[in-house]
């Protein structure tokens, strides 16, 4: 307990005892089981008979790690730090707004004042909406209406975001990871998070992997990419086992915006080696189009796709030839253009290809935008030839060794022009 | 300046001129009722004066140099002409290069390496492809670094446009795969012993070397030196794999370890001590 706990706490009891007696049927919370306050403590008694903590651990206070362990595997998992939790065990059950702290409350007032404020300017955003909204067809699809709506719709979403931003209990709520991600508020707090973070390692990898040139010219990720093969996430531009690639990736795609979109999926290798020409060649692993996705809908399992409305090309499990450097399966997620559907049929019937089909030209043919990128590696391994064999991959049993370069013929110096 | 420092050697010489006042009147008599001044008085100036003798080797040894005096005889010490370290292009432009081809030493990174370059330890620039050397300037990496980079097309152009794919070259074979995890048996020195020649030691070819027991150097009948360290392998021993998390085995370990310790030293104090009783 850090120091100013513990020269706070007797006055903290002091007060809940002398004030709160008085206000009796308070809107506590009885849900805990652990209480030191003798009201509470009189509460849970006259409840029910307490059940052992260890029975039924809360995961708001479970602070021992095998109780934790036990939570996990049955998939709960304990909120915040186990620092807070252990603290919030033997803590008085005082609601945050009644903290009896001066200057807490002065600073709370301001907040709410500020909060009131936004809330009129949200009202008086909202009705500008609305009229504009009202008018009739003709004049609503003309340029200035058009832009000034969508103008004052982010307009709506940033007063919005702005009305709770200052609100601890928000940011509690956040950092548990109990956010509503289809609340404005919770989208702008996740998209700042991982904008500080995991989007800079996803940004680094593929520039310095160069995915970004040679798979597409340009990608500016906006959403929160993760990838799965089984429940094991795979950080950006990790080596994968042929086997572990073998089956279809989890995609799990954050959105920070609000609305669904439709996206398209791709997942290309840029290092398929061509002895041929001495080069490299392309090759689609993954391609399935119109996929909804919004902020709370966010699981995408390319297993699970349906094949006749949305898989074009079923998945090929990546394997690299023994010798080849390593292959870099870029997974992409492309923008629909206005999220309309494309039309399946017609993509099933053109893209056929996997070697031919390059993303740059897809991007460019339906009109495409890349809105968010992953990336994994494969090498050669001691899996890959089980994979080869189940796949029938032709060149199962070749191998590629270093080409020798000639040296350059000794040139021999002429001898006049030195001393 | 000088002043404090004499100051100490002069009393210590006080101290001395009163013990033997015999002594200095004997050197100097002519000066002795000076001698008996300083004894009182110590003062250096009358000193210096009176007994330039005595005081000279006292005064040198207490000398100081300081730091705003320069030191002399660095005249010829650092040479200014130094030999030439050969720096500079060794390739020109447009020239053919081959993988590890050194193309520009330097000191510093007066050229950095571009498309299909590497750097070196030193910072020597130098080819990892083969191809054109091209010596170019590329403004959207970077403001004003100055690149060496290869293409592979005696006409080709650098820098290449910022988004367009990377050029690439594989530089490899396809060959059959050969199956892993074959021992190949490996030569080793045998004798060889004739009537005529008496005995030889040769060697034996990676094949004849895997066949049981051979005469060896110092007329050994014996297996090759390789065969014997893959004993354990034949036979099947297999050490368990180390576990960080076996803290039991470790502390069982550290256990003997530190018994063995004990041990060593007690043998040692054992002998120390014979050797002890024996003189």
């Amino acid at each position: 307990m850090a120091h100013c706990e513990r020269a706070s706490r007797p006055l903290i009891q002091c007060l809940q005892k002398s004030s709160m007696r008085g206000i009796s049927g308070l809107q506590l919370q009885s849900t805990r089981a652990f209480q030191s306050t003798t009201i509470l403590r009189d509460e849970v008694q006259t409840e029910a008979k307490p059940q052992a903590f260890y029975k039924a651990p809360d995961p708001a206070l479970v602070s021992s790690p095998r109780l934790e362990r036990r939570l996990m595997r049955q998939g709960i998992l304990p909120v915040g730090s186990r620092r807070r939790r252990a603290a919030l065990q033997n803590s008085d059950n005082l609601p945050f707004e009644q903290l009896p702290y001066q200057c807490f409350q002065a600073a709370r007032k301001v907040l709410l004042a500020d909060r009131e404020e936004k809330l009129k300017e949200i009202t008086a955003t909202s009705e500008k909406i609305a009229r504009i909204q009202a008018l009739p067809k003709e004049e609503l699809s003309r340029n200035a209406n058009a832009s000034r709506l969508k103008a004052l719709e982010l307009h709506l979403e940033t007063l919005q975001v702005h009305a709770d931003i200052n609100d601890p209990l928000v940011k509690k709520k956040f950092e548990d990871g109990q956010g509503d991600m289809s609340k404005p508020i919770y989208r702008y707090l996740a998209d700042q998070q991982w904008r500080e973070y995991r989007r800079k390692i996803l940004v680094q990898r593929i520039t310095q992997m160069n995915v970004i040139p040679d798979v597409l010219p340009h990608c500016d990720p906006v959403l929160d990419t993760k990838l799965y093969f089984g429940r094991k996430p795979v950080p950006p531009g990790e080596f994968v086992n042929a086997g572990v690639s073998s089956t279809p990736p989890k995609l799990n795609i954050q959105m920070f915006e609000g609305g669904e979109k439709l996206v398209t999926i791709a997942v290309v290798d840029s290092d398929v080696p061509n002895v041929e020409t001495d080069s490299f060649d392309y090759r689609m692993h993954y391609l399935a189009v119109n996929i909804p996705i919004s902020a709370i809908n966010t699981k995408v399992d390319l297993n699970q796709l349906s094949a006749d409305s949305q898989v074009v090309m079923p998945w090929l499990p990546p394997v690299a030839q023994k010798g080849s450097p390593y292959h870099r399966l870029s997974v992409f997620i492309l923008e629909q253009k206005d999220s309309k559907p494309l039309d399946f049929a017609a993509i099933k019937a053109h893209e056929t290809d996997r070697d031919n089909t390059l993303l740059r030209t897809l991007q460019a043919r339906y009109h495409l935008k890349a809105i968010g990128a992953h990336l994994f590696r494969s090498i050669w391994d001691e899996t890959t030839f089980d994979v080869m064999k189940q796949i029938g991959f032709p060149e199962a049993d070749m191998e590629l060794r270093r080409k020798r370069v000639e040296p350059l013929p000794y040139k021999r110096r002429n001898p006049s022009t030195f001393r | 300046m000088l002043q404090p420092r004499l100051l100490t050697p002069l009393r210590a010489l006080g101290g001395a001129t009163a013990r033997s006042n015999n002594f200095i009147n004997r050197l100097i008599p002519q000066q002795s009722q000076a001698q008996s001044l300083l004894s009182r008085t110590t003062s250096a100036l009358r000193l210096a004066q009176s007994s330039s003798i005595l005081s000279n080797p006292l005064l040198s040894f207490s000398q100081v140099r300081h730091a705003s005096h320069s030191a002399q005889g660095a005249a010829n010490k650092h040479s200014r002409d130094p030999a030439g370290k050969r720096l500079g292009a060794k390739r020109t432009g447009g020239e053919y290069v081959v993988p590890g081809c050194i193309i520009f030493r330097q000191r510093g990174t007066k050229w950095f390496p571009g498309e299909n370059c590497a750097m070196g330890r030193d910072h020597t620039i130098y080819a990892a492809e083969a191809g054109y050397v091209r010596y170019y300037l590329d403004p959207a990496r970077h403001r004003d670094r100055k690149y060496i980079g290869i293409v592979f097309e005696k006409d080709g152009k650098l820098p290449t446009p910022q988004n367009a794919p990377t050029r690439r070259k594989l530089n490899r074979i396809a060959v059959p795969r050969l199956p892993e995890n074959v021992e190949q048996g490996q030569s080793d020195l045998t004798v060889v012993v004739s009537e005529e020649t008496g005995s030889m030691v040769g060697s034996v070819t990676a094949v004849d070397a895997q066949d049981g027991k051979q005469l060896r150097p110092g007329y050994m009948w014996r297996e090759a030196n390789w065969s014997i360290g893959r004993a354990a392998e034949k036979a099947g021993i297999t050490a368990a794999p180390y576990d960080r998390n076996d803290r039991w085995l470790a502390w069982r370990k550290r256990q003997a370890k530190a018994q063995r310790a004990i041990q060593m030293k007690s043998l040692k104090n054992k002998k120390k001590a014979s050797k002890k009783a024996k003189r």
